[in-house]
C-alpha cells in the first residue's frame, strides 16, 4: 500500500509511542490491542527505528494483519488490521 | 504457550535493565516466563533496594554518560521494565534462597512486591530444563 493508501485507512485506534525508545512502541501496541475488536485498524507513531521491524513481526506472530508503514517527518505510522 | 526461563545473577543496573527489556519482548509475545534470582542479582530485589541500584557491569569508567543517556532516551527504570512485563504476561520472579540470605532476605516479606517466591536449586533446573528459552544473565 502506498502512503496515501494507508493514511485513507479507517483508524479505529491511534497509539502514539513517540518519544519512547525500545521496547516501548511494541509494549504499547500490546496492550491497546486488546481495546479493539477483530477486523478493527490500529496505527502506532513511533520514531524508534527497531520499531519498524519489531511491530509487523509482533503482529503476523500473533495473527494479526500487518498494513504497511507510512513515513513521515521525524517519524512513521506502522498499520496494522487485528 | 512458550516458556522462557531466565537466570538473574548479576544485580547492577544496566544489566537489570538488559534483562527487563527481555521480559518486555517475551510479554509481547505472551510468554510464560520464571525469573531465578541469584546471589548478586538478589540485592535488587530487597525491599526499599530497588532505587539504590546504582552500579554498572559494563564500561563503569562511562557511568556518569550511561545514566545521562538513558535519561535523554526516556528509558524506563530496571523495577519498571520488570512491573509492566508482570502486568502483560505471566511473570513468576523466585528468589534463590541462599542469595536472599547473602543480602538479608530470609522471608518473602523481606523482598518487593516483584517477587513471587523463595526457591532451592532444583526449581531452577526443573524449569530451565522444561522451558523454550533459557537465559543466564
Amino acid at each position: 500500500m502506498t502512503n496515501e493508501e494507508l493514511n485513507a485507512l479507517p483508524i479505529a485506534k491511534t497509539v502514539d509511542a513517540r518519544g519512547t525508545a525500545c521496547p516501548g512502541p511494541l509494549l504499547a501496541a500490546k496492550k491497546a490491542i486488546g481495546e479493539i475488536n477483530p477486523g478493527d485498524i490500529m496505527e502506532i507513531l513511533s520514531s524508534d527505528e527497531g520499531t519498524k521491524k519489531d511491530i509487523p513481526k509482533w503482529a503476523n506472530k500473533k495473527g494479526h494483519e500487518y498494513l504497511g508503514t507510512a513515513e513521515e517527518s521525524g517519524f512513521f505510522k506502522i498499520f496494522m488490521k487485528k | 504457550m512458550a516458556k522462557m526461563c531466565m537466570g538473574l545473577f548479576t544485580g547492577s543496573v544496566d544489566k537489570l535493565i538488559g534483562a527487563g527489556v527481555v521480559l518486555s519482548g517475551a510479554a509481547a509475545d505472551d510468554m510464560d516466563v520464571d525469573v531465578f534470582v541469584l546471589l548478586q542479582g538478589a540485592r535488587a530485589f530487597i525491599k526499599g533496594n530497588e532505587d539504590k541500584i546504582d552500579n554498572l557491569s559494563e564500561a563503569t569508567h562511562l557511568k556518569e554518560e550511561f545514566f545521562e543517556a538513558l535519561e535523554k532516551v526516556n528509558v524506563p527504570k530496571w523495577h519498571e521494565f520488570f512491573e509492566q512485563a508482570k502486568e502483560l504476561t505471566n511473570v513468576k520472579i523466585h528468589v534463590c534462597s541462599l542469595a536472599g540470605k547473602l543480602w538479608g532476605g530470609e522471608k518473602i516479606e523481606d523482598f518487593n512486591e516483584l517477587v513471587d517466591d523463595i526457591c532451592g536449586i532444583g526449581e531452577y533446573i526443573t524449569a530451565a530444563e522444561e522451558a523454550d528459552v533459557h537465559l543466564f544473565i
